[in-house]
């Protein structure tokens, strides 16, 4: 036993080396391949844009020093930071990013994320090969000023600033502009990742090396957790959460983050389709309470709305509905009638979702709540992940399915595109023409005046009932008392850079 | 003896090359694809990630591609972990589980026959009783409540040995090792001990000890090698797929080998990872059965492979 003892002194919660949870193996950590959750939070310690995030993940000025709008909104001018050097000393000048742009939307890298520059000008029509790359609205003024033209005032530009898909392009050999580079990796085990002394604030970094670690389960990564080998987790385990707060009293961090969870009526097909009360009284009846605080019990906030409090242009919390639950209830049950359903002539309904047990309850809980109140038959129906994604893609076989979405940068349009007709990503396929009025008209406008047409662009999916919202995301970690820096945000994003070991 | 071993290994190319045929087009009719995710891509950006990994093709040519390919023992990129190839996972990992796997199975062999051997030579006892009802647990209880139950006492309570997290090191192997070797240690004794039973009963045993041949010399030279085939037979297989990693033991011990990539492969409709994971694990059955059958002949000397009427 003595042996083991010594080996177990080896324990890697040692000196300067954070350790933290990194969820799934990162898809890509090519800043144009990368996708996933997990890539971009590593990318973001690896690599820096125009614009990045402080500890409360506020933006920051990042590479560019300072920028300018002109009048119209549409034209950007950055001042990169001549002190500002990838990990091999070299300079980054405005040129990095341009050959990035270059490469991102050169249809041969066969970027994923590369739609999201389609707000500059000709980089759609660039990605589709249809002119050349020099046509792009991003040029480089001498070594130093970055001119980007957009198609449209974009005001969250600069937190697009902060996607890994806009970063400098460092080319060969690989070099890194962020406060970290890259040491080791090991494909399903973990990165690792160690200061870089060229970067532009490379004195104010606190921690000499970072390791994260792949891991999918978060009951393991509780476990490591436990066992002393984690300071950060990337999540927690779901439906232990009153144990959890007992065990680990603050460092457990629950916090509200920019996301929904919800159900989506496809609009296309019977029954739902032009049924404006039936999808009234599936959403009506739902105890939005109950199901959060007893059935899933992992923190979530009840939600009756489509864009979450926090949002700019938003509340802070959702109103929550004007009547009572008993009032809801015989609501749903006169419109249930309304749609021409009875006791003797129910709605019959598949509710599909893809397989997780989180999504199983929630699924079990809504189709009691309609068998209940209504008399609905429900048949749950859960799929694998790439089956259900297909099938909801296409359209052809769902009627209810499970959505969500989390925001890519704070603006409520990210969420409201959703439902628009031509997007790919609206499996509702809701098809609205005052929607898409709105949604074209809040692309012409401005400040104030374009968060309230998007507050109307809102309040049309709302009232027609295009979906049942159901509650909103939390962030949630453990925390271990010797971090510091760890600010709970909106965003969830936790940059390194802001973190120490006491 | 060579004929043989020649005439095996030839007859391993047709069988390969049926198991590559029917896990590439399996692995295509799966719904879904390599690229559908939660949040839809425009169809022209999954048009050029088609066309970079030629997806776009007629399945027919994507086939003829991906044998050419694998004819050059080039497995292509992973389709969902983007900055690999199948080969290159397969380097790092294969190494991780092959350790694991391998010291699991010797520690399987060291401890498995002599409890079997001893639980046969008191057969019917109470000795007997007690080994064969612990390997009956060991056997009965699956790995994803082992290991939980390991961690939790080793790990978090005692603060021993780590909860996880992968180097070539004893700590973090053994925890792994003890999970992935208890069921085979069940199995193998449990299989040592009926054989045993009834070589120990067999003629030539009652003649070797009519003959006053000390009882030592009778069990180890004359009983325990042919009681020994029925585990040979059971290692074929299970030592492929024990080398192969297990997915539960490297999902709750966070280890970086190869087992969860036959899972996360399909899940992910990662093609190419998959058929490169099920490549190697057929040409580690292939390669094992052989050997099993080698060891049949070293061990039963009545089985000659070379005899006309038997290798024909």
């Amino acid at each position: 036993m003595p042996l083991l003892l010594a080996w177990s002194m080896v324990s890697p919660c040692g000196a300067q080396t954070l350790h933290r949870g990194l969820g799934p193996e990162p898809d890509a950590l090519d800043i144009h391949l990368a996708q996933s959750l997990s890539a971009l939070n590593v990318l973001r310690d690896l690599h820096e844009g125009l614009v990045t995030f402080d500890a409360r993940a506020e933006l920051i000025p990042g590479v560019a020093r300072d920028w300018q709008v002109s009048a119209d909104g549409r034209t950007w001018t950055f001042e990169l930071d001549p002190q500002a050097r990838f990990s091999d000393n070299s300079p980054i000048l405005a040129e990095h990013f341009v050959a990035g742009w270059e490469r991102a939307l050169d249809p041969v890298t066969a970027s994923p994320t590369v739609g999201l520059l389609d707000v500059v000008v000709n980089a759609r029509q660039r990605r589709l090969g249809l002119v050349e790359a020099s046509a792009v609205g991003v040029r480089a003024h001498g070594p130093h000023r970055l001119e980007i033209e957009l198609i449209e005032p974009v005001p969250w530009l600069p937190e697009l600033l902060t996607h890994p898909v806009t970063f400098p392009w460092p080319g060969e050999p690989p070099r890194f502009s962020g406060p970290f580079k890259l040491v080791e990796r090991v494909p399903g085990s973990h990165i690792t990742l160690r200061a870089n002394p060229h970067w532009r604030e490379a004195g104010q970094l606190a921690l000499a090396e970072l390791r994260w670690h792949v891991i999918e389960e978060p009951n393991v990564e509780l476990s490591r957790y436990r066992a002393g080998q984690l300071h950060i987790t990337e999540t927690i385990p779901p439906g232990r959460l009153d144990w959890l707060r007992r065990q680990f009293g603050d460092e457990l961090r629950i916090s509200p983050y920019l996301g929904s969870f919800f159900l989506v009526f496809n609009h296309r097909r019977e029954p739902f389709a032009n049924n404006l009360p039936l999808r009234q009284a599936l959403s009506l009846v739902i105890d939005r309470e109950l199901l959060t605080e007893r059935v899933l019990g992992a923190g979530e906030v009840p939600a009756w709305q489509l864009v979450p409090p926090g949002m700019p242009g938003w509340p802070d919390t959702d109103p929550g509905h004007a009547l009572s639950q008993e009032q809801r209830i015989a609501e749903a049950r006169r419109l249930y009638r309304q749609a021409g359903y009875s006791e003797r002539r129910p709605l019959r309904v598949e509710l599909r979702f893809n397989t997780s047990l989180a999504h199983r309850r929630m699924a079990a809980a809504v189709a009691a709540m309609w068998r209940e109140h209504l008399g609905v038959e429900t048949r749950q129906v859960n799929e694998e992940w790439k089956v259900f994604v297909a099938n909801r893609r296409q359209g052809r076989i769902t009627q209810i399915v499970r959505g969500g979405w989390i925001a890519d940068w704070r603006d409520a349009a990210n969420f409201l595109q959703l439902f628009e007709s031509d997007s790919p990503l609206n499996y509702s396929f809701w098809h609205d023409d005052v929607f898409d009025e709105l949604m074209a008209r809040a692309r012409g406008q401005q400040g104030e005046q374009r968060l309230a047409t998007l507050r109307l662009a809102e309040q049309r999916v709302l009232e027609q009932h295009v979906i049942i919202p159901l509650y909103y995301y939390v962030s949630r970690h453990l925390v271990h008392a010797d971090v510091e820096g760890f600010e709970d945000n909106l965003m969830d994003i936790h940059l390194s850079r802001w973190l120490s070991l006491r | 003896m060579l004929n043989y071993s020649l005439k095996r290994l030839a007859s391993a190319i047709p069988t390969l090359l049926l198991l590559i045929t029917f896990a590439f087009f399996l692995i295509r009719i799966a719904p879904g694809g390599p690229f559908d995710a939660e949040r839809a891509l425009p169809p022209e950006i999954e048009a050029n990630l088609a066309a970079k990994y030629h997806l776009d093709e007629p399945l027919v040519f994507q086939y003829a591609r991906y044998l050419w390919q694998i004819a050059r023992l080039d497995f292509g990129p992973s389709f969902h972990y983007l900055d690999w190839t199948v080969n290159d996972l397969i380097a790092q990992g294969a190494p991780v589980s092959f350790t694991l796997g391998a010291i699991a199975l010797v520690l399987a062999l060291l401890i498995g026959i002599p409890i079997g051997a001893w639980a046969a030579l008191r057969q019917n006892r109470p000795a007997d009783y007690a080994a064969m009802s612990v390997a009956m647990i060991g056997i009965s209880i699956p790995n994803f409540v082992v290991a939980p139950l390991l961690i939790l006492l080793f790990a978090i309570t005692l603060g021993w040995l780590p909860a996880g997290g992968w180097e070539f090191t004893p700590s973090r192997m053994v925890l792994p090792v003890i999970t992935l070797a208890l069921p085979m240690i069940a199995y193998i004794a449990r299989i040592t001990r009926a054989s045993m039973i009834e070589v120990l009963h067999s003629s030539f045993i009652r003649t070797a000890r009519a003959k006053g041949m000390p009882e030592k010399t009778v069990l180890l030279d004359h009983a325990l090698k042919p009681a020994l085939l029925p585990v040979i037979s059971y290692l074929g297989p299970a030592a492929a797929a024990i080398l192969t990693g297990s997915v539960v033991v490297e999902r709750i011990f966070t280890i970086p080998g190869i087992g969860s990539y036959f899972v996360q492969g399909a899940l992910n409709r990662d093609y190419t990872l998959v058929m490169g994971v099920v490549i190697l694990y057929g040409i580690l059955i292939i390669l094992f059965n052989f050997l099993v059958d080698l060891l049949y002949a070293w061990l039963d000397p009545r089985i000659r492979y070379d005899d006309p009427e038997v290798a024909s």
